[in-house]
């Protein structure tokens, strides 16, 4: 009883208990359980992707084939225009997309968090209250508007559209992260002499990065993997987006489905996702708890 | 070096005043506390001076100039925050070098400031890290190199030690002390803590519900408080107050309290407390002032039965009833009765204070 440190010691450094070890083993198992669920049908689409295009039909459930093969690849730059048109427009629409967002959110964002002005909450509320209404709801009014704007059949009307749909989440997360800035750090750089403009770029910038992360690929994956807006406001062949290519892809000639150039197409189209996931992840976890703890 | 001037300077938020007119003249160099129970306007008048408040009435002069209008980039000063305030993102050196940047000053001459700052704050190796890998103290001190790197006009510190541990407050209080000795440059100190006030001051300015009470150095304060808010205030323990009547007896004055003790007033003092003769006061006189019994002219009687002892070490605090009111003394811990006894003490009436019941404006000071 009185000296308690000395029969502590020992335990300490012999290790953690068996139950200890038993408990853990457990949670490692279920964890790996999950992820291999979670990542199969990934991992199936990338296997496919590489067998010669029969292999794959004949056999997909097979993980490992003996010959490595291109052809699947191949065969996508015979749908349509071509998979790396469809690429190329896919990667345009969603940094169109991330652009216009970032550009608009964060100082809107900013506008709402550090400035008050008359009509504020009501125009904030208002912002947010869009959040609430179908996307698929207003497809033919947003029709009829790009319509009269000429910009029906265009890549930067369909990034107009997306970017609208992703602002009020956008704003609200830029809102959230500007918040999280503590108001003493503000007038702290105001008294060391910066300006308004020194204060966002050096202050302010900086330490919402990572709701802007956040921000930038919600943005990039929702434009991305978008399809029936997509397939609705575009129609010509040459400025549709991966997602539509995919759909043309499994609906093939004659109604058979190429199933070794559809997992081509999967993976090519999931590639930067996961790329842009893992680049990103570090911001992006730090993003969506900002605020929650102090 | 400048002087800093407050003119009948008021802040309303809405139709609550939060200071209501307040004037001080602080010389420079001078290191001036505001002390005052929370929510007295300590904060807002500090950061009135700063400019990160809007002034609602009166004027702010720092050198010679009215800065009403400037913004706190241009008034020349610095602060010391609470929390620190230290940008997170960046390491020690470039958050002090942040306001030189500002000023557009020559990069070798940015790092020599630093260094020299960082050498008389004994942060020099901690230049590289950032914010968070600094304990509360460094922080305070990195906050600090902040202030002086630039050379301002007028140090301002809004409660910079409330978030340090009891020992180390102590420990930065005599560093701030010393610092200012080293820079002389006007301060203007925010603390709710009278004895951080009482010990750092070169003037004390007691603030209570948005105006100023009393200004003065700290021992004048302690002294002569100017009103019972101030005496309350400063000093600890609390001096007692009791309700009395001042009694005239042919040329002798007497204190009666309301159990009927009788205590008389010294010669020296009755002079000027002669017009009060037969009105209500308020009676007022410190823990210290009461002792043991002693038949010293000055000294007035009393019989204490004590209810509560408290040993503090070198002295006792001992708590006792007359009347209505309970009352405090401080003795020496040498002879200390224990609860229960009854006690003969006196009370040392050249130290005690009165006050008008009504104004509670001194009538002694
Ligand atoms: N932004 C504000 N809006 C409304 N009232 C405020 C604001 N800031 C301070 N006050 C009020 O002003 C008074 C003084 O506050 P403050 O100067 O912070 O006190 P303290 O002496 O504790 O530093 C308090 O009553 C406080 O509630
Ligand atoms: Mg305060």
């Amino acid at each position: 009883m009185t000296r308690p440190a000395p029969a502590l010691a020992p335990a300490a450094t012999s290790g953690p208990s068996v139950t200890d070890r038993l408990g853990y083993s457990a949670y490692f198992l279920v964890a790996l359980l999950l992820a291999i669920i979670f990542l199969m049908p990934i991992v199936w689409s990338f296997a496919n992707s590489f067998k010669p295009a029969a292999e794959a039909l004949a056999n997909p459930v097979a993980l490992f084939s003996k010959a490595f093969s291109l052809e699947n690849y191949r065969r996508l730059e015979n749908v349509g225009a071509g998979w790396y048109v469809y690429a190329a427009n896919s990667v345009a629409i969603a940094l169109g997309t991330v652009l216009l967002t970032i550009l608009i959110s964060v100082p809107a964002g900013y506008g709402f968090s550090k400035f008050r002005f008359p009509g504020q909450s009501l125009i904030f509320m208002v912002v947010m209250a869009t959040m609430m209404i179908p996307f698929q709801s207003i497809l033919t009014p947003l029709f009829l508007v790009l319509k009269i704007l000429g910009l029906q059949n265009s890549l930067f009307g369909l990034v107009l559209v997306y970017t609208t749909f992703q602002l009020p989440f956008s704003i609200f997360m830029m809102r959230n992260a500007f918040d999280a800035v503590p108001g003493a750090l503000i007038e702290a750089a105001r008294i060391d002499g910066a300006s308004q403009w020194t204060l966002v770029r050096r202050i302010m910038l900086p330490l919402a990065l990572p709701g802007a992360a956040t921000v930038a690929m919600f943005a990039f994956l929702n434009a991305w993997n978008e399809f029936l807006a997509a397939l609705i406001f575009l129609s010509d062949q040459t400025k549709f987006t991966l997602p539509i290519m995919l759909v043309n892809v499994s609906s093939g000639i004659y109604g058979i489905i190429d199933w070794g150039a559809l997992q081509a197409g999967i993976t090519l189209t999931m590639v930067p996702c996961i790329l842009l996931f893992l680049l990103l992840q570090r911001y992006y976890v730090r993003g969506l708890t900002a605020g929650a703890v102090k | 070096m400048a002087r800093l001037q407050l003119k009948n300077v008021v802040k309303s938020y809405g139709i609550h005043e939060a200071v209501r007119g307040v004037s001080l003249d602080i010389d420079d160099k001078e290191f001036v506390v505001f002390v005052g129970p929370s929510g007295c306007g300590k904060s807002t008048t500090l950061r009135m001076i700063a400019g990160l408040e809007h002034i609602s009435g009166g004027e702010i002069l720092i050198g010679d100039r009215v800065v009403n209008r400037l913004g706190p980039g241009q008034r020349d000063i610095a602060m010391v925050f609470q929390n620190y305030a230290l940008y997170p993102h960046m390491t020690v050196a470039e958050n002090i070098a942040f306001c030189l940047e500002q000023q557009r000053l020559p990069k070798p001459e940015i790092a020599a400031r630093i260094a020299a700052a960082a050498e008389t704050l004994h942060i020099t190796e901690l230049l590289e890290r950032r914010p968070a890998q600094l304990s509360g103290g460094q922080r305070q001190r990195v906050a600090m190199g902040r202030a002086i790197v630039r050379n301002p006009k007028v140090f301002l510190f809004d409660e910079p030690l409330s978030n340090l541990d009891a020992k180390l407050r102590v420990k930065m209080r005599t560093e701030i002390k010393r610092l200012h000795k080293l820079l002389p440059t006007t301060t203007v100190y925010v603390t709710h803590d009278q004895v951080e006030a009482m010990t750092m001051a070169d003037r004390v300015v007691v603030m209570n519900r948005g105006i100023v009470e009393q200004m003065g150095e700290p021992q004048q304060l302690y002294l002569a408080p100017a009103s019972k808010f101030v005496a309350g205030f400063i000093g600890s323990p609390s001096m007692n107050f009791l309700p009395a009547r001042l009694v005239a007896e042919g040329d002798a004055l007497h204190i009666l309290l309301d159990d009927g003790t009788r205590l008389a007033v010294p010669a020296a003092r009755a002079a000027t407390l002669g017009r009060h003769a037969g009105t209500a006061v308020t009676f007022g006189i410190r823990p210290e002032s009461i002792g043991p019994r002693q038949d010293r002219p000055g000294w007035a009687p009393l019989d204490a039965a004590i209810d509560l002892v408290e040993p503090l070490g070198a002295t006792t605090m001992i708590y006792f009833n007359t009347g209505s009111s309970s009352l405090c003394a401080s003795l020496n811990s040498e002879g200390a009765p224990k609860a229960g006894m009854t006690m003969p003490l006196s009370i040392n009436m050249t130290q005690m204070h009165l006050f008008d019941p009504q104004t509670e404006r001194s009538l002694t000071a």
